[in-house]
This record gives C-alpha cells, sequence and structure tokens, in this order.
C-alpha cells in the first residue's frame, strides 16, 4: 500500500473533496475490488461484475447514509478548524501585546475611558428613560390635568368627580392630593410627605401591596378612613421594616390611623417620594368644592382607547363642565404619565449620550492611530505571515482579534470606572429625575459596555487591517523592515485628526454655550438679597386665625432678641420655597371675566418681611403695624401685577379684589420682581398681605405652616438655625420644624439639573479635547519621526529651526483648520437641540463658538508644536547617517 | 434476530474494525475482506454495512480518513486509527472480556 506523509489536518486541508464525491469514489472502488477478485479466481468478468453489485444489498441507501453522516462530519470539522484559528488568534495576540505592552496598557485605558463614560450614561438613559415603568399599563396611565391659558394645573375634588362621573375613556380616574403629615414617633414630630389618595387609586396602577392590604372603597368615606398605607423606605426607617406594623395603629396629625398595608421600595409613580398615602375621603363640602384646585388625576385608558380619543371625550366633558362652573373649570389636558414625567430629561439624556458617543469615537481614533503606527513596525511580520499562506481574510480576522481581546479588556475596566462613575452620578443627581436613584450596572448596562467596546473593536481596527493586510509584499520584505513612507497611510492619520477635531468641537462648544448659561444664572437678579437668609418651615398648632397670627408673631419676637440674628419674619411661602397659593386679582370696577383676572401668587407676610429679605419697594410704602386687622385692607403688588393690570397707570391708591368676596383692598406699594422660582425660571405675578390681616380662608389654603424667614449676623448658617429651632420650641413647644435650608442652597436645588448637566459636558468637553490633543500630538510625533532623514538634509542645506518647525507645524495645522470648519458646522446643527436647556444664551452665540475654537484651536496647535521642536532640534549629522 | 441483537451486532462491527485497524490503515475493501478472512462463516457482515460504520466512526474521531493509491492505481480511501480509537478499542474489548467472563461462569456446569 502507498502512503503519503501523515498529517490529517494540513492533508485535509489541502486536498479536501467533496463529500457527495468522496462516497461515490468508495464505493466505486470497493465495487471494481470485488470483480477483481472474482474475475482473478476465474470468474467471467460480466458474471463478475454482476456478482459483486449483487453483494450489496441497496447500494443507494448506503450511499446516501455515509453522505449524510459524512457532511455531519465536515461540519463539525469545520467549526473545530474555525475554532482552533480563533485560539490561535487569541494566544498569538496575547503574545504580541505583551511584546508591546505600553501599546496594549494606552489603547485600553483610552477605549476603557470612552467606554466608561459612554456606558454611565447609558445607564441613566436606561434607568430613566428606557426601563419600564413599574406600573402595570405604563402605556396607557395618563396624567389628566385641567387646562388654562397654556398651563396644566391640578384639579378641584368637585371638578374631577364630575370629570369621573361623565368621562367614558377610563377604565379608572384616579386622585391624588399632596401634604405633609405630623407623624408622632417616639423621638420628635416629625414631618413626613404624603398622599391623599381615591380607593382605586393603587389598583389603577396595577402594583400590590408588599405586605397588608390597601385602601376599600369603604375606607375611602370620611368618618371610615382611619388608615394608612406606608411606603416601604418609612417602613424601614421608622420601623426597622416590622411585620408586625400591619394592624398597629400611628399618630398623624394627631389622628389614629391603623397601619393596613406597606407598598415596596420604589414605588412612586409620579415621582412625587411621598412616604405614606391615607385615602382622600372626600366630605359633602369638600365634594362641592370646584375652586381648589389641588388633585393630581391619574387615569387610566381602557384597552384601545387612544389618547386623541381620549383627550375629545375630556375636551367634551370639560366644556360641560365649563358651562356649568364658567368660573372655575376649564380645559382638560390628556398627557401621557411617562411622557410627562420624563420629557423634561429626555432631551438633555440624549444629547449627554450623543456627546459621550463623540466622544467614544475620539477615543476609537486614537486607538487606530496607535494601530497604525505600530503597523509600520509589523509590516514585516505580516508580509512573512502572507507569504507562508496566510490568506487576507485570516490576517484580518487576526487584527480585529487583537482589538477584540483589547477592547474587551477595556470593557472590563470601563465596567469598574462605570461603577464609579454611577456611584458619583447617584450621589451628585439633583432630586425630581425619576428612578435616576435605582441606575445600575444590570443586564442592560453590562451588554450595552460590550457591544460599545465590540463596536469600537471594529471602527478602530478594521481600517488599519485593512491597510496591512493590502501592503505589498515583495516590497515590504525587499524594504527589510525599513519603515515605508506609505502616503495613503499618511493620508489617512491625516483624516483621523481631521475627524476628531471634527467631534471635540461639538462637545466643547455644548459645553461652553452649558457654561455661558450657567454664568448667566449666576448673575440673574433674584429680587432680593439672598445671602444669609436662612429660611424652615413650621406647622402652627391648630386653633383660630387670631392664635396663628399671635404665635408667628411671637415667634418674630422671640427671634430677634436671639443672637446671631438680624431680623426676622414669617411667610406663608418663602421664595424658592415650598408651599404657596395663588389667587385670581380683579381691580376694582372691571368686570369679571377670566381676562380680566390676573393669578398671581400670595403671599402673607409680618412686616418684618421687607427688611429680612431686603426686597426693594419701587414705589408706595410698605406695612407697618398700623396694617392690622380692623384697620384698611391693603396690599402690595408686585411690578409684574402692575404692569399687567395698570399698565402705564400709577398702582398706588387702586383697588383690588382677591381671596375673599366682596372685598377690596388697597394697592399701597409696588415691590420689586422676585425670582421665585429660582433664576432659571420666568417671574410669576406675585402680591402681599399683612399677616394680621389675612383672609380666614387663607389659613386653610396654607393648611397651617409658615415659613420662617431669617438674615443671619454672619454667613455661617448654623447660629441663624438653632435660634429657628430654639425660638418655635420656646412659642409652641410641640410644633415640628423642618425644611431648614439656606437660601442660597434652595437657589442652588432649582437649578440643579441644568448644574448636573452642565458639569457633566464639561467633563465630557474637556475629556474630547484632551484625547483629540493626544492623538493630534501622536500623528504630529509620527510625521516627525518619519522625516527626520529630510529634516536632517533641509538643516544641512541651511535651514533654520524655525522653518524646519514651520514647515511641520503647518502639516499639522491644515487638518486640525478643516476639523474645525467641519465641527463648527456639526455644532450649529446639533447645538439647536440644547436651546431649551439654556438660558440668557443663544444656542448660536457666536462668542461662545469663537471662544470654544480658539480653546481648541490653541490645544491643537500645543500638541502640534510639541513634537515639532523635536524636529527642530534635529542634529544634520546624526540624521542623515 | 431477536430485538437488541442488532445493536450487539453494530457494536461488535465497531469493535473488530476498530481491531482490524491496529495492524495499520488499510481501505473499506481490506477491511471487508479481512473480517471474512478471520471470522470465517461464523459471522456473515454484509458487504455494505460496512461503509455507514465507517463513516460513523470517523465523525466519533476513533478513525481518520486519507486519499491514498490502492494497489490496482485507483484511488482509495484509507482509514487509520486515532489515540481515540484505540481507547475505545481498549474499552470495548475489556467490555466483551467481561460480559463473556459473566455468561459464561453462569453457563458453565456447577463443578
Amino acid at each position: 500500500m502507498a502512503f503519503q506523509l501523515w498529517s490529517p489536518a494540513l492533508h485535509r486541508r489541502l486536498f479536501r473533496r467533496n463529500v457527495t464525491d468522496a462516497v461515490a469514489t468508495e464505493l466505486d472502488f470497493h465495487l471494481a475490488m470485488l470483480e477483481h477478485d472474482l474475475v482473478r479466481r476465474g470468474v467471467h468478468p460480466d458474471e463478475a461484475r454482476h456478482l459483486a453489485a449483487a453483494r450489496f444489498n441497496n447500494l443507494a441507501n448506503i450511499a446516501a447514509e455515509c453522505r449524510s453522516i459524512g457532511h455531519q462530519t465536515e461540519r463539525t470539522m469545520r467549526r473545530t478548524l474555525h475554532l482552533q484559528e480563533f485560539v490561535d488568534d487569541i494566544r498569538f495576540t496575547v503574545r504580541q501585546l505583551l511584546k508591546a505592552p505600553g501599546f496594549a496598557i494606552i489603547a485600553v485605558l483610552t477605549l476603557a475611558l470612552g467606554i466608561g463614560a459612554t456606558t454611565v450614561i447609558f445607564s441613566a438613559v436606561d434607568a430613566v428613560l428606557l426601563r419600564r415603568f413599574a406600573i402595570a399599563h405604563p402605556e396607557r396611565t395618563v396624567f389628566v390635568n385641567e387646562f388654562f391659558k397654556g398651563q396644566d394645573g391640578n384639579v378641584s375634588a368637585g371638578i374631577y368627580l364630575d370629570w369621573a362621573a361623565m368621562t367614558r375613556s377610563f377604565s379608572a380616574l384616579t386622585a391624588e392630593g399632596f401634604r405633609t403629615f405630623n407623624l408622632t414617633t417616639p423621638d420628635a414630630p416629625e414631618r413626613v410627605f404624603g398622599g391623599t389618595v381615591t380607593a382605586d387609586f393603587f389598583p389603577a396602577l396595577g402594583v400590590a401591596p408588599l405586605r397588608g392590604r390597601v385602601f376599600t372603597a369603604a375606607e375611602d368615606q370620611p368618618g371610615n378612613d382611619g388608615v394608612v398605607v406606608l411606603g416601604e423606605e418609612l417602613w424601614r426607617s421608622h420601623y426597622g421594616a416590622d411585620p408586625g406594623l400591619i394592624g398597629r395603629t400611628v399618630l398623624l396629625d394627631g389622628e389614629v390611623r391603623t397601619v393596613i398595608g406597606i407598598m415596596p421600595a420604589g414605588f412612586d409613580p409620579t415621582t412625587s417620594q411621598e412616604q405614606l398615602w391615607v385615602p382622600v375621603a372626600f366630605d359633602a363640602a369638600r365634594r362641592a368644592q370646584h375652586d381648589e384646585h389641588y388633585l393630581t388625576v391619574v387615569g387610566v385608558l381602557k384597552p384601545g382607547v387612544t389618547m386623541q380619543q381620549a383627550q375629545r371625550d375630556m375636551d367634551g366633558v370639560a366644556r360641560t363642565e365649563h358651562q356649568r362652573f364658567p368660573k372655575e373649570a376649564n380645559g382638560a389636558h390628556v398627557i401621557g404619565l411617562v411622557d410627562f414625567l420624563t420629557a423634561q430629561y429626555r432631551t438633555p439624556l440624549m444629547l449627554l449620550q450623543g456627546a459621550v458617543l463623540l466622544v467614544l469615537l475620539i477615543a476609537c481614533g486614537n486607538v487606530a492611530n496607535l494601530q497604525l503606527a505600530r503597523s509600520s513596525s509589523r509590516a514585516r511580520e505580516m508580509a512573512i505571515r502572507a507569504a507562508i499562506g496566510a490568506g487576507r481574510g485570516r490576517i484580518v480576522r487576526q487584527l480585529l482579534t487583537e482589538n477584540l481581546l483589547l477592547a474587551l479588556l477595556a470593557a472590563a475596566l470601563a465596567l469598574g470606572l462605570a461603577q464609579l462613575g454611577i456611584g458619583a452620578l447617584r450621589a451628585n443627581a439633583p432630586t425630581g429625575i425619576p428612578r435616576i436613584d435605582q441606575v445600575h450596572i444590570g443586564w442592560t448596562v453590562a451588554a450595552f459596555a460590550v457591544g460599545a467596546a465590540a463596536f469600537s473593536a471594529l471602527l478602530a481596527g478594521l481600517m488599519p487591517a485593512l491597510q496591512l493586510s493590502r501592503r505589498d509584499l515583495q516590497g515590504t520584505l525587499r524594504e527589510s523592515g525599513r519603515q515605508n513612507q506609505g502616503t495613503i497611510r499618511d493620508r489617512v492619520r491625516t483624516a483621523l485628526i481631521v475627524a476628531e477635531v471634527a467631534l471635540a468641537l461639538p462637545v466643547l462648544i455644548g459645553a461652553g454655550l452649558l457654561l455661558r448659561s450657567a454664568m448667566h444664572l449666576q448673575h440673574v437678579d433674584p429680587g432680593f438679597d439672598l445671602d444669609g437668609v436662612v429660611m424652615a418651615r413650621v406647622l402652627l398648632p391648630a386653633g383660630s386665625p387670631e392664635q396663628h397670627v399671635l404665635a408667628a408673631e411671637r415667634v418674630v419676637d422671640d427671634l430677634s432678641h436671639r443672637p446671631g440674628v438680624v431680623s426676622a419674619a414669617m411667610t406663608s411661602q418663602a421664595p424658592m420655597g415650598p408651599g404657596g397659593t395663588s389667587n385670581g386679582l380683579l381691580a376694582e370696577g372691571r368686570p369679571f371675566s377670566q381676562e380680566n383676572l390676573v393669578q398671581s401668587r400670595l403671599r402673607l407676610v409680618t412686616t418684618g418681611y421687607l427688611q429680612t429679605m431686603k426686597l426693594r419697594l419701587k414705589q408706595g410704602r410698605w406695612f407697618t403695624d398700623q396694617d392690622v386687622a380692623g384697620a384698611p385692607r391693603v396690599m402690595v403688588i408686585s411690578e409684574a401685577v402692575a404692569k399687567q393690570m395698570f399698565p402705564g397707570e400709577t398702582p398706588i391708591g387702586k383697588r383690588v379684589g382677591c381671596c375673599e368676596p366682596n372685598v377690596y383692598k388697597t394697592v399701597i406699594g409696588v415691590m420689586a420682581n422676585v425670582r421665585s422660582d429660582g433664576p432659571a425660571q420666568d417671574i410669576v405675578p406675585e402680591f402681599y398681605l399683612p399677616l394680621a390681616q389675612a383672609p380666614a380662608d387663607a389659613w386653610g389654603w396654607i393648611g397651617n405652616i409658615m415659613s420662617v424667614t431669617v438674615r443671619g449676623a454672619t454667613p455661617d448658617p448654623a447660629p441663624a438655625t438653632s435660634a429657628i429651632r430654639a425660638a418655635v420650641r420656646s412659642v409652641m413647644p410641640a410644633a415640628p420644624v423642618y425644611r431648614i435650608t439656606t437660601m442660597r442652597d434652595a437657589l442652588s436645588a432649582t437649578i440643579a439639573v441644568d448644574h448636573f448637566n452642565t458639569v457633566l459636558l464639561v467633563a465630557l468637553g474637556a475629556i474630547g479635547m484632551l484625547l483629540a490633543a493626544i492623538g493630534i500630538y501622536g500623528v504630529v510625533g509620527y510625521f516627525v519621526t518619519l522625516r527626520t532623514h529630510e529634516i536632517g538634509i533641509r538643516m544641512a542645506l541651511g535651514a533654520t529651526g524655525e522653518q524646519v518647525l514651520r514647515l511641520l507645524a503647518w502639516q499639522g495645522l491644515v487638518p486640525i483648520v478643516i476639523g474645525l470648519l467641519i465641527g463648527s458646522g456639526l455644532a450649529v446643527w446639533s447645538a439647536r437641540l440644547l436651546q431649551a436647556s439654556l438660558y440668557g444664551v443663544s444656542a448660536h452665540d457666536p462668542a461662545t463658538y469663537a471662544a470654544v475654537t480658539a480653546v481648541l484651536l490653541l490645544a491643537g496647535i500645543l500638541a502640534t508644536v510639541a513634537p515639532a521642536r523635536r524636529a527642530a532640534r534635529v542634529d544634520p549629522v546624526r540624521a542623515l547617517q | 434476530m431477536t430485538p437488541g441483537s442488532k445493536d450487539r451486532l453494530r457494536g461488535t462491527l465497531d469493535v473488530l474494525i476498530l481491531k482490524t485497524l491496529t495492524w495499520g490503515p488499510r481501505h473499506g475493501y481490506a477491511i471487508a475482506r479481512w473480517l471474512e478472512d478471520t471470522t470465517g462463516d461464523s459471522l456473515t457482515i454484509e458487504e455494505g454495512s460496512l461503509y455507514p460504520a465507517l463513516y460513523r466512526m470517523e465523525q466519533r474521531a476513533w478513525i481518520e480518513s486519507e486519499w491514498g493509491t490502492s494497489e490496482l492505481g485507483r484511488q482509495a480511501k484509507f482509514y487509520k486509527l486515532t489515540p481515540a480509537g484505540r481507547k475505545q478499542l481498549r474499552l470495548e474489548t475489556a467490555e466483551w472480556r467481561a460480559f463473556v467472563d459473566v455468561v459464561s461462569r453462569v453457563l458453565q456446569p456447577e463443578s
């Protein structure tokens, strides 16, 4: 028998034949041999053929069976072979990377930075926008708001009940009111924030209690409503997650309520952060009340009902209601719950995601650049591999494997970085962003990081890989390792600079615009002097209006004698503070109509308020101790009210109706506008009434809660804070003091989201610029190395260092300038998305564009000049050797 | 044949082929002839059933094949035992011995 050398794997690859052929050939051979043997034994050839065939029962079946098994074997082998090649690639790659650890470390760090940043932002996008809201039908759950003069507002009990009776679009229409409760605990009275809800609130949202049960319809009746459902957080923090709490009673606002259930952690469908819920239990008076708009109405659409159909239905319902209650009832607005809660954060988050992807692309550009730098030294290795028979596909595959390995290492590191980043994000995230506290690295986020890594590997590796594999074999081998000056490769490098600069510029311009906006907000006039002011909420004990006024005045008086207090006042609502009500103002003599009413925010104040806040009185006088109950009724209006109500007239002495039927108050002063909702928000019309003349109903509107404001003697808020606690304790020992904050902190909280976005985008811009500068440095440095020989000749022929510097700087600068041009185009296009987040600066603010472009250009010049200077110091003698 | 004896036969065929190949690589026809010669008429193996068995064993990597030139100058496929095949043969041989031992002990008249 004749045998070739036995190397089955190689042999099989070289002489692979198709299975069908092989089976046929093999069986043919068998038949031929049978025949041959028979003939040798003296059988006649014709006879022999016949006999041979007869020995095979069912030749066709046997052939088919063999073919089927053979095909299976072939497939398995091919898989094994690919796997083997992959393992070989990995092993080879690890060896290669260990040979150049510097390259590997820089590439992995660069990618990890890019992927890590991308992953952090994505984790926020995932938690806030992508993950399904934890309610039964997020896509069918809506808010139904009252709609008046283009504004969404809360709904009164009477209107809510009428709506619920008339509408046909909802499988449930529920309502929730919000207020703070006095929770009596062993330590001290405490204020907790809670919701008053209709009985169908929990069933409609479809979230089951963690323990116990929720309200029955019978418990949603006055007199029968002595029950409470606690949130998991309150249950854990105040009752040690004691399961035995169910059935026990707690004291809420002095009333005994039985705890019947615990809602699971994270149950916060409206992003309101309630800690407990009680039945709303409307009484007859409440049911008849159409003018106190305080309920948040949450509806669940019937299956198959669209948002538009529900809106049309509610339009009809609201019209009917308006005819019945022309003064109180307005339009209705149906808006998706998820949309409503996330709309504000969608654009900023998407912008950040876009920005961070640009940064990732820059990182990829840098890694591609590193690959190219390495490729010149690896050209010979590739040529040898090609020469001994590696196909181009195989080489590309090996190079991509190399990148994949780098990227996966980077992804692992990036997830670690992202964990840190997410920690920082959660610690610093402003409140109010739905579900931001649930940001974590879950499967989706991990998969995203790995996906980003694979994408980066492909992007950063494909171009250099194709280039390497395309290179002319013989040429490279002949050059015996000398670096060849491939002009194509130089063009690719130049293009990389252009791309990196073009990608970095929009991110930086976005960051610049947000910074300008933040600077603008710093300089917005709040209308008063907020530095040194401390405020706190205090709940007055139940009592008559006279007692309330007396209590408030005694606290102020007590405070004014305490050290560290310059002046003190009480108000129903402090700027940037919670609470507050608004009323329609009507100038005397004007007919009642929605157009003539000026909705304004009410501030009930003690006389020291002007001095404490350092408000600026524009006209007339402020309240004095003579403006008491029984004296002529007076009010001070803000400039915004004056402008709307008395344009071109002097408002002093005019009479205005508000807050109580048929009572007019004389305007005695005009106050400079106050940015009560923070510098980023529009000015709202406001008016002031002396606390001593407060309308009787007002105490109900504000729930007997006042704000104490104190101007301290020192910037340190501590003395003022302890003075407030001490004063309230001495006047009303049982009254809880809560939400103590400086006015400055309260203002910062109003712009926390903007601030957060700004910090993130500025950080991203800085990373992007740094990466781009590193990229430019690398490329120019490469050019310098490449041209050392040429520079040597030039200098030997008399060129000065300065000329050489200029020559090389030019080579680096042209792509930077092209990149800046393209980048500013991208920035103009993308910045308009930022407009909604900008205050006092246009998305196309030329100064910002010019400044940011100059900064990036400067960074580019520095990155160019540093390596170019090295060239200018070249010693011609050594360069030419 | 009783049910089950077909499986036994297939297993037997496998082990016999493996045994055949211990003397070196050979092609299908040679294996068939060797089996015929050694077992004589006591074990009739269908000419065709040999090939599916060979393909199956190649799939299990007990044997490998390669194309070569036969004594007639024709293309023929030669089979060779792999280390895995050798191991399988040892295993099956041991099992056979154990089986035969047990059966013979049962059948042997008490002495």
